[in-house]
């Protein structure tokens, strides 16, 4: 048996970080302790509810399935990355704005694939909305406000 | 009004957006050990042994807890709100699949689990009974040898020490003569509903964190009680209550989940036994072994007359409270005693019966109990109605219970606003329309429900709000923001009376060593509850700032007005709230204390007869209207409108309310379609999101909606009543009705899965589908 | 999880000289999204990981073959597949049934390599590949060898696939001009979920009658299948709602269904019952003739 941990290098939020990791563990458990960042994070554990989103290489994985031994060499953006200049991400906006949320676990994930969702369809119909975000699931049920999230977004990215 | 009625943003919304809003699911405390919970693998036995060296021998194990361990520091290890019968480990055998057996505490998480794995107990096996109907029967297998009601109900002291019987509690409403109602009525109708169990899958599952401290203990604890949890973990260690700290923060959902004890007495005892920091946090699959929603079966008998109107009605419910009473026996009776519905009904009798099983247990989930009733009385409705010939809505209107009419325990019905909630939900379902039911294979229909709860009582709330020396203010309450958004309604009101914008108020995470006593964040309650006491609080804050400046400024304080964080004089004289902490300790400091409590008056039931004459602080009443379409041959119904209607007194805040309504009736839909636990010998067969499939996007009807009807509520702020659960009454029967209004088949259970529906289908085209 | 090792080869050969054909717990692991759920519910413990996400290169894309068809890499990612133009043009059926599969995060990772090899007789692609006549090419230190898809699939969560052996690319052949294809996924509980049932259809027309057809199940039998006396109902016969009926009859009767949580057998046999029929009816309106 080989030694159990690994230093893994790769690009956080935009910086080049590296962190000492167990080849055991999952993204999230990563980005939670050697990072401090909360906004990925485990619920359903089996990659089908999307509050663990984190962008790997710009598209959008189950951090929660997904070894951080494979981050290695990759560029990692999480929902604590989206802001600019303390200026929230016109998606995070809309969904401020749209109260598009109650207990607010699943947002960050919402928020990320809806950034990914626009980078698909920059105007998207109400069925890619429903079917590109299907795989996120909000237990609160704030699913119509995220939709309308989802188009204020789009509208104001792409403006 | 400044700020009551309007759609204020959420104060924590940019946190929630940017994922740094603070869940205790992300606290982690220095030198913590994690705990992982070894489950019972069967539903009853007695343990024999319990085995752990191969666990302890494991590097990084610190510990592993069992009840004898637990029993050195607690000799009466047993709590709940309404029975002291759940143990903080098993203590002797186990009662149901999925028990907590040991816990196995490791310096890290991953080690934690292996350990538990490597926990060996043996059993010797009982017989087990999971059916409420069985398990109420004389000769099944006896699960507590002894009831042991908690005595903080004094309603349920009566059954101290009864025995050798599952029914923990039976409880009942006499009204009128129901020999005398059925023998007068025309028609007879009898039927017998089910529900199945369902869980409240909360997204940041349970979580509790306890570490020592001094001569106290501080519990974390993602909690809707934490006032609850000191009381019971402070009576458990024999500690006065000011020993125990319970904090908590914002929660990623609770339904109902996160209420009384789940993990807190177990981390306690945990923390307080090794010395160390302690977490136990859950993970999605163990949530279904803690805590569900009470699945039952719900007999009901109604006679009506030729003319039709309901004359008697006798519902009789077996509630499957499954091995732990938690609050089941709360859920049997304060919504046992709705189960006549909002109906105006001469004779009634009520029985329900708080049954134990060998399934996890069954709590509060979102509607307590209301739901399962609405279910059977509301599709009971639509075919009393087609037999007798009446159009659904009419013999609603027919039927309802108004103004000033006894409500089956004799409470006086006041403050509900039946026939505009009718009304409403008759315009939104455009319901005089000729209606399209289509002739291939899809099918449409239509149906509407209505659903009567009675806010339960008593219950207490208080609250303080501060000034602080620069005129800043904040406000301690113990309500828990689970994502109803009730911070923000509470800042709207500190705001209403102080004329303080919204989005400046501090809301303080509970914290029992800072927030004053709340019951709880249950049951609808808190914007009624502790929405009386935030404005008591603030009101006091007002009287002594007013008094400030009334000597200050030499004026009568009947001339003072408080707008934008100034007071002003009707003479036009002003003095900031800053200025007036200045004045009042003489230098830019010093804090101004408001207190509010709140406690509605009540009148405790006669336990024979079930009669009171003040049941509740206030009538919840919920419609839904449904429009379907049925695949006839799959049976899988797809509902294409969903509109739900309320009588929220007052809308504080419009866009909190739509959302709770919305969300409440798509979460419905997922226990009217699909959800539904699955056993197996004891064992959950589908304890993850892979099985137990809970709505997503496209499982929204496209055409959804909520209305609401304000009428303000005398007694409540601002005339707000509680809204939360309003959403999840009606639309179980309302999309089952739109079925029988496409098709005329009858399903008594709940999911209406694709499978239930057409097997009903084809039993009614005789030709059943066959059993392999 | 438990400590393992894992290894990440540069080349075809150094991955495949990394497996074990004796030990159960050596694998390769490559978008890992099947693999990560039963190592976190412990019902997989690895000892070594044979990671092929350095090989990436040689193993992904979709290109034309020689014959005329397309050859998938092993290490193309669905969301890759979903994409895809060539495979949008050549094999619709299959685009349009990568559009819900699973959910995009998981497409995102999850490759045609792992989807297949885990044997798991809920996935969408497989009865859609016994349909298109696929073939997987296996490579192990013993050589190389092409897997009929239907001899792949052996039992549940089995395929015939050694311990030794890594799937490197996936063959889908030409398929003839004006096919009719399609794939009915039934969820029986919310939209989202895991098909109760999958029916793939693929049948071509000579005139009138229906020359050549096959029909493939998955989801409701412990593995995908195609269903030949399904497919011989149909051969011969015009493509009307009768031949289908009398098709989907023998298909229904044909399988022996896994009773579960997302329905009895009975209810399952009647769902393969409607859905081979509607998938036939569907795949009426599809073909490149038709068009």
């Amino acid at each position: 048996m080989t030694d159990a941990t690994r230093t893994i290098r790769f690009t956080l939020n935009g910086r080049a970080v590296t962190a000492r990791i167990a080849v055991y563990e999952t993204l999230v458990e990563v980005l939670q302790r050697e990072f401090a960042l909360l906004g990925a994070r485990e619920s359903c554990a089996q990659g089908l509810c999307g509050c663990c989103t984190v962008l790997v290489d710009g598209t959008a994985v189950s951090g929660c399935l997904y070894l951080a031994a494979f981050a290695d060499g990759a560029e990692l953006v999480t929902v604590e990355g989206l802001p600019k200049d303390g200026v929230l991400h016109p998606v995070q906006q809309a969904f401020v704005d749209k109260g598009a949320f109650q207990c607010g676990f699943c947002t960050p994930g919402m928020v990320l694939m809806t950034k990914e969702l626009l980078e698909q369809h920059p105007h998207p119909t109400e069925d890619q909305i429903r079917h590109y975000l299907s795989g996120n699931l909000c237990r609160c049920a704030s699913y119509p406000e995220i939709v309308q999230a989802v188009k204020l977004a789009a509208d104001k990215v792409h403006i | 009004m400044r700020s009551i009625g309007q759609s204020v943003p959420r104060l924590e919304g940019h946190a929630k957006v940017t994922g740094s809003v603070e869940y205790i699911h992300h606290l982690r405390l220095p030198g913590m050990l994690y705990g992982k919970i070894h489950r019972s693998a069967l539903a009853h036995a007695r343990i024999v042994s319990i085995d752990a060296s191969a666990a302890l021998a494991l590097d990084g194990v610190h510990a592993v807890i069992t009840i004898q361990d637990v029993l050195s520091l607690v000799p009466n290890p047993y709590y709940g709100p309404a029975f002291h019968d759940q143990p903080i480990l098993a203590h002797g055998k186990v009662r149901h699949v999925g028990e907590p057996v040991a816990v196995a505490l490791a310096v890290d998480p991953h080690i934690a689990e292996q350990a538990a794995d490597l926990i060996h107990v043996e059993y010797e096996p009982l017989d087990a009974v999971f059916d409420e109907i069985e398990a109420a029967r004389p000769d099944a297998p006896i699960i507590h040898d002894v009831l042991k009601p908690a005595g903080m109900f004094t309603d349920l002291k009566h059954l101290g020490g009864r025995s050798g019987t599952n029914v923990a509690l039976d409880a009942r409403v006499r009204r009128g003569d129901i020999a005398k109602g059925f023998a007068e009525a025309d028609r007879i109708f009898e039927h017998t509903f089910r529900t199945g169990k369902v869980i409240h899958a909360t997204f940041e599952p349970m979580v509790s964190l306890a570490e020592k401290q001094g001569d106290g203990i501080t519990i974390h604890t993602a909690s809707q009680s934490p006032s609850f949890v000191r009381a019971e973990v402070s009576r458990l260690l024999g500690w006065a209550e000011n020993r125990v700290r319970v904090r908590t923060a914002f929660l990623g959902g609770g339904f109902g989940a996160k209420l009384y004890i789940k993990l807190e007495a177990l981390v306690a005892v945990c923390a307080l036994l090794t010395g160390k920091p302690v977490r136990i946090g859950l993970s999605m699959d163990e949530q279904f072994y803690t805590i569900t929603k009470h699945g039952a079966t719900v007999r009901i008998k109604t006679g009506v007359t030729d003319d039709g109107r309901m004359i008697a009605r006798e519902v009789e419910t077996y509630w499957n409270g499954g091995a732990y009473a938690d609050i089941g026996p709360r859920v049997t009776q304060k919504s046992g005693f709705t189960a006549a519905g909002p109906y105006d009904i001469e004779h009634v009798a009520l029985d329900n019966y708080a049954v134990y099983t060998n399934h996890p247990p069954a709590g509060a989930l979102r509607g307590f109990g209301i739901s399962q009733l609405v279910w059977a009385y509301e599709r009971q409705a639509d075919i009393i109605a087609r037999e007798m010939g009446i159009d659904p809505l009419a013999f609603r209107r027919k039927n309802v219970l108004r103004e000033g009419r006894p409500h089956a325990t004799g409470t006086v019905v006041t403050d509900m606003e039946i026939d505009a909630v009718l009304d409403l939900l008759e315009k939104r379902m455009d319901w005089r329309r000729p209606f399209d039911r289509g002739t291939g294979v899809i099918r449409r229909g239509r149906g509407l429900a209505i659903g009567l709860k009675a806010c339960i009582s008593p219950t207490t709330s208080v609250a303080t709000v501060l000034l602080y020396g620069d005129g800043s203010c904040a406000l301690h309450c113990g309500t828990v923001d689970m994502g109803q958004a009730s911070d923000t309604a509470m800042a709207q009101i500190v705001s209403e009376v102080l004329g303080i914008q919204t989005q400046s108020i501090r809301v303080v995470r509970p914290d029992t060593d800072v927030t004053p006593y709340d019951m709880a964040t249950l049951g609808s309650r808190s914007t009624f509850h502790m929405g009386n006491a935030v404005r008591a609080a603030a009101e006091d804050v007002l009287a002594q700032v007013f008094h400030i400046a009334a000597t200050s400024l030499d004026t009568e304080v009947s001339s003072l007005e408080c707008v934008d964080a100034e007071v002003v004089s009707s003479r036009g004289a002003r003095m900031t709230l800053r200025e007036i902490m200045l004045a009042r300790f003489a230098m830019q400091a010093g804090t101004i204390v408001g207190t509010g409590s709140f406690a509605p008056h009540y009148k405790k039931p006669d336990p024979a007869t079930g009669q009171s004459p003040d049941v509740t602080p206030f009538w919840m009443l919920g419609g839904a209207g449904a429009e379907i379409e049925v695949d006839t041959e799959t049976g899988r119904i797809e509902v294409t409108k969903l509109v739900n209607v309320a009588d929220v007194g007052r809308a504080l805040n419009p866009a909190s309310v739509d959302r709770q309504l919305t969300g409440a009736a798509i979460m419905q839909v997922g226990f009217t379609l699909f959800e539904e636990m699955v056993f197996s010998d004891g064992q959950v067969v589908n304890a993850s999101l892979a099985d137990y499939k809970i709505p997503g996007f496209l499982d929204v009807p496209r055409d959804i909606s909520a209305g609401y009807v304000e009428v303000p509520h005398r007694n409540g702020p601002y005339g707000a009543k509680g809204v939360g659960e309003t959403g999840v009454f009606s639309p179980s029967p309302a999309i089952a009705n739109a079925l029988y209004d496409a098709l005329g088949v009858i399903v008594h259970d709940l999911p209406l899965t694709p499978e239930r529906v057409l097997r009903a289908i084809r039993q009614a085209e005789n030709r059943p589908l066959g059993d392999e | 999880m438990k400590n393992f090792e894992l290894v990440e080869p540069a080349t075809i050969d150094e991955a495949v000289a990394l497996l074990d054909p004796d030990d159960a717990g050596v694998r390769a692991i490559a978008g890992g999204t099947a693999l990560m759920l039963m190592m976190k519910a412990r019902l997989f413990e690895p000892v070594r990981l044979v990671s092929l996400r350095r090989v990436n290169g040689a193993l992904r894309g979709v290109r034309e073959n020689a014959g005329g068809g397309l050859t998938v890499g092993a290490m193309t990612t669905l969301t890759e597949l979903e994409r895809s133009p060539k495979i949008a043009a050549a094999l619709p059926v299959m685009s349009r049934a990568l559009h819900t599969l699973s959910n995009v995060r998981i497409r995102n990772v999850a490759t045609l390599g792992g989807h297949l090899a885990h044997g798991d007789p809920h996935m969408d692609l497989p009865p859609i590949l016994l349909t298109l006549g696929a073939r997987v090419r296996a490579v192990s230190r013993r050589g190389e060898r092409w897997i009929d898809i239907a001899d792949l699939f052996v039992g549940y969560y089995q395929v015939a696939v050694a311990r030794d052996e890594l799937i490197t690319e996936i063959d889908v052949p030409a398929q003839p001009a004006g096919v009719h294809t399609w794939y009915a996924k039934f969820a029986a509980l919310s939209a989202d979920d895991w098909p109760s049932v999958g029916v793939a259809v693929w049948y071509r027309t000579d005139g009138e009658r229906i020359a050549e057809a096959r029909v493939a199940v998955s989801a409701a039998t412990e593995m995908p299948l195609r269903l030949a006396g399904a497919e011989r109902a149909l051969v011969g016969n015009a493509p009307t709602p009768q031949t289908f009926a009398a098709a989907a009859d023998v298909a229904a009767e044909a399988i022996e269904p896994v009773a579960d949580i997302r329905g009895t057998a009975a209810y399952k046999r009647e769902m393969v019952r409607v859905h081979t029929r509607r998938a036939l009816a569907q795949a009426l309106h599809t073909g490149r003739a038709a068009r």
